[in-house]
């Protein structure tokens, strides 16, 4: 086939002139290295001394990381840290980060911040206003950690620096993450925050972190929030009793008071659900129903499971023993708080809409009073490779 | 259907454009020139036609009893082998003729030579001096009578060029070794040798006002679409060059998008993937002086097929499609991908390997785009110059080039490491489907191009171009994306996917050739039960 040549010549400069049209828009949208960015790995917030937003970045320095990781165990000259931190001030979050611009050189990253802490200090004031930005913005990542610190600000959580990992944020999200073999932290992504925020039948709550030494944090607990505003904490177990309740543990070990002996279980899969029921008409009757599949991990004693009936035995022992850790956050919730952060609203708004449009103006004070009825099912599946301890047999 | 009228538009298009002229028309001069009666005549004449011709050999021969005899044997030196021709025509004729006596004319001595004297059995005749220029120029032996207007053309050309070895180009672990030579009657037989059929034809005809180059159209008469025979025929008539020196000169002279990147005319040294072609219905057209033997039409999805993939289990087979595949999409696209990603779409990188990436970059001078193509180009280089130079120099420009590409660049933080492994990753899989390596090297550089200048947009835009061009093409009439494009579910069977070859029971459907089995399947059921 031939090109017609006047034809050919028309098509060969239409397309050179696109090409050249191509190259003025060349590098304007949206072209940046990788070098000209400052990699932010955690993100902070603050109440500063003035009533404003402090805002705080951990920075990543790419190749000190590199120089950490290959170099380490050589000793000799002190290494540069892997990463920094800075604070800026501001009366918005976005002016802040902006305003930060100052003391950087180049512009922040922030697709891969890791966690989100937010300072004790702040979330006492309310964090629904300061979260607007963070979902706003397209460039930060929806599966970010968030958690509340404790005794602390949130710079501080975030200077810390590790050992065993060059950055501190990834550091600190693995040990949220861990949650799922221990479940006494909650753990929640920026998205699912946004969407506990926006739920109206239902109150936040959020894992919390502390600083407990130089190079040491710990992450254990939950901070309850009412109405976006903190209002207090529950400990490892009540943490552990709720999570139970809104079925998120995955794994955790339960110890069951047995004849003088502890005997540990490993729970294996869970199911929790928070149910209401209405009864007489008006009056709501709370539920939790749970579901436990265990393991026996350890028995520190002397026994043997070698029945039935100690199995039954064991496993109403062990259903007693979570029932009880989820009365103890239920009542927290209930008299400490008033803030119904199980959800029972958001049941109640699904399946009872009539009811829940007369309670739902003051439904965490209606809640706090409501009386609960909770059931645990729990099943011991395994005894491990052997039957009695040790010293029984 | 389809396919059938587009191939009778292409041929009303070529018609009305290209001027038919007629073919076979002389090399020397278009007037009919007689032999001459006397050998004194001939000779003047070919001493003119020859003249500086040192090599040009003519000896006459004079014998029988009354020395009324005259022949005279002409030929180029070397081309011929001597030896056959003194064993076969001249001692022969000495000896018949020594005591031979002319004394009645009725004895025709033209007659007596052709049928009774010469002992070779490959004799022609030559009615003008034209044919007789034209068998001397090819090698053969003219032997001229005194008083005949005729010559006798004999074949004793000697073998010429190497033997049959294994080609460089296409290598294959298991499979036949043979691959073709420059010798175009040593690559016919090496077919011959494989399909022993009488529907195996071989249509020889000749090339090249200059060169005079031998060429053969081989197919299967029966397997292969008459209609497509026919326009081989018709496209290489249509020729009109001084010289065929390779095969690659026709290739370009007959393909049908003659400004596409991808190739739609393939070639090959080897005969048995030749064999396979040829009975899947294709025509292969040979060319004297090239071990590179053409096959049309071709498609797409030959460029990842390898003899191989027949001779394996169908799962390696199935696995080795895949593998190309991907190397063909990643010798394409890894450079623009990896320059889309770090100066567009951080955000999709995952953090750990995005730090990692940022820590190689750190310090390079250069933008991820200029450091690829300096990196690209700077390969290619190296790889032109690995094909010309002598080989023995090759030992030291592959050091200079993996210290100087790989370990230098970097120390000196001109490229980043995870450049010179995409580099490196990219080239390496460039050479996992070699028909395409030409189309690869090219569109890289577009892929790239593109990427920098609107990332993964870029990249998409260029894709659905080149798929958009590839859908479009025919080769031969044959859409070039079969079976994907038009989709023929009975020829996917040796796509992507490959089946075990005794399920391979139809011929290529987008041939369309009439004879679509393989075998019947009556035989084909008897052939199981044994």
């Amino acid at each position: 086939m031939r090109f017609r040549k006047a034809g050919f010549a028309v098509k060969i400069l239409m397309l050179a002139s696109q090409c050249v049209l191509l190259l003025l828009l060349a590098g304007c949208w949206n072209n940046r290295d990788l070098t000209e960015l400052n990699i932010v790995t955690g993100i902070g917030i603050d109440k500063s001394e003035n009533g404003k937003v402090l805002f705080t970045a951990q920075v990543v320095e790419p190749a000190a990381i590199q120089s950490t990781s290959s170099g380490r165990g050589k000793g000799g000259e002190a290494q540069p840290s892997p990463i920094f931190v800075e604070s800026y001030e501001g009366d918005t979050v976005f002016e802040a980060i902006r305003g930060m611009l100052a003391l950087l050189d180049k512009k922040l990253f922030f697709s891969t911040a890791q966690i989100l802490v937010i300072g004790e200090a702040l979330a006492q004031d309310g964090i629904y206003e300061v979260l607007d930005f963070f979902q706003r913005d397209h460039e930060l990542s929806y599966d970010m950690d968030v958690i509340v610190t404790r005794n602390c600000t949130a710079r501080e959580i975030l200077e810390t620096e590790f050992d065993m990992e060059p950055i501190a944020a990834m550091f600190i999200k693995e040990s949220v993450e861990n949650t799922s073999a221990r479940a006494k932290v909650k753990h929640t992504i920026l998205i699912d925050l946004a969407k506990d925020m926006s739920d109206r039948c239902k109150q936040t709550v959020l894992g919390q972190i502390e600083k407990i030494g130089e190079k040491e944090i710990k992450t254990e607990g939950a901070a309850v929030f009412r109405d976006g505003k903190m209002v207090g904490r529950l400990d490892q177990f009540e943490t552990r009793g709720y999570m139970f309740a809104t079925g998120q543990v995955e794994s955790t070990i339960v110890n069951i008071p047995a004849d003088g002996s502890i005997i540990a279980a490993e729970i294996t899969r869970t199911n929790g659900k928070v149910k209401a029921e209405i009864e007489n008409g008006n009056q709501a009757v709370l539920k939790v129903q749970v579901k436990v599949d265990a393991n026996v991990g350890e028995y520190k004693g002397k026994g043997v499971i070698n029945s039935q009936e100690v199995m039954e035995r064991l496993q109403e022992a062990l259903g007693e023993e979570i029932k009880k850790e989820i009365l103890m956050a239920v009542e927290k919730a209930q008299k400490e708080f008033a803030s119904d952060i199980f959800g029972f609203g958001t049941y109640l708004h699904k399946f009872h809409p009539e009811y829940w449009n007369k309670v739902k103006d003051d439904w965490n004070d209606i809640f706090s009073k409501l009386p609960v009825d909770i059931k645990v099912d729990a099943k011991l599946r395994r005894t491990g490779i052997i039957k009695g301890t040790i010293r029984s047999q | 259907m389809g396919d059938r009228i587009m191939l009778g538009r292409r041929i009303r298009r070529r018609s009305k454009t290209e001027r038919q002229d007629t073919y076979g028309s002389s090399t020397c001069n278009d007037v009919i020139d007689p032999i001459p009666e006397t050998i004194e005549e001939v000779k003047t004449k070919l001493n003119g036609i020859f003249s500086e011709c040192d090599d040009f050999i003519h000896r006459e021969i004079v014998c029988g009893e009354d020395i009324r005899i005259k022949l005279l044997v002409a030929y180029f030196d070397g081309f011929v082998d001597k030896k056959v021709l003194n064993q076969d025509v001249v001692r022969p004729i000495l000896e018949y003729f020594s005591g031979l006596k002319l004394q009645d004319d009725d004895i025709n001595v033209y007659e007596r030579l052709k049928c009774c004297v010469v002992s070779n059995s490959d004799i022609k005749e030559a009615e003008n001096m034209h044919q007789a220029v034209e068998g001397i120029v090819s090698g053969e032996a003219l032997l001229f009578i005194e008083g005949e207007c005729r010559a006798l053309v004999i074949g004793v050309k000697a073998p010429q060029g190497r033997q049959v070895e294994e080609p460089d180009t296409e290598v294959s672990v298991r499979g036949a070794r043979e691959g073709f030579v420059e010798n175009l009657l040593t690559n016919t037989t090496l077919i011959r040798k494989r399909i022993k059929n009488p529907n195996l034809k071989m249509e020889m005809m000749h090339l090249g006002k200059q060169t005079r180059t031998d060429i053969c159209i081989c197919y299967i008469k029966g397997i292969a679409n008459d209609e497509i025979v026919r326009e081989v025929r018709e496209r290489l008539k249509k020729i009109k060059t001084d010289a065929i020196l390779d095969s690659g000169y026709i290739e370009q002279f007959i393909t049908d998008d003659r400004m596409s990147l991808f190739p739609t005319v393939g070639n090959s040294e080897k005969c048995d993937k030749l064999a396979g072609k040829l009975l899947e219905g294709r025509v292969a057209i040979f060319c004297d002086g090239t071990p590179y033997v053409i096959t049309v039409p071709y498609l797409f999805i030959e460029s990842i097929q390898v003899s191989e993939d027949y001779f394996d289990h169908a799962f390696f087979a199935t696995f080795m499609r895949i593998l190309r595949i991907l190397g063909l999409l990643v010798s394409n696209m890894l450079p623009g991908l990896y320059v889309a990603l770090v100066s567009f779409h951080q955000t999709v990188i995952p953090f750990k390997l995005m730090i990692t990436l940022a820590a190689s970059r750190q310090g390079i001078p250069f933008s991820p785009f200029s450091e690829a193509l300096l990196m690209i180009v700077a390969f290619e280089f190296l790889r032109e110059a690995g094909v010309r130079m002598p080989r023995s120099i090759g030992q030291a420009l592959s050091i200079v080039g993996a210290i100087v590409l790989g370990e230098a660049s970097v120390a000196a933080g001109i490229a980043s490491n995870l450049m010179v492994i995409i580099v490196a990753t990219t080239a390496i899989c460039s050479f996992v489907v070699p028909p395409l390596i030409r189309a690869t090297m090219l569109l890289r550089f577009v892929f790239l191009a593109a990427a920098n200048f609107m990332g993964f947009l870029g990249i998409a835009i260029v894709l659905v171009a080149v798929f958009i061009h590839l859908c479009s093409l025919r080769s031969f009439g044959i859409p070039y994306m079969a079976p994907f494009s038009p989709l023929t579910v009975p020829d996917l069977k040796d796509s992507l996917v490959v089946v075990p070859i005794w399920a391979m029971i139809t011929r290529p459907k987008i041939l369309m050739q009439n004879n679509g089995r393989r075998e019947t399947k009556a035989k084909r059921q008897e052939g199981l039960r044994q």
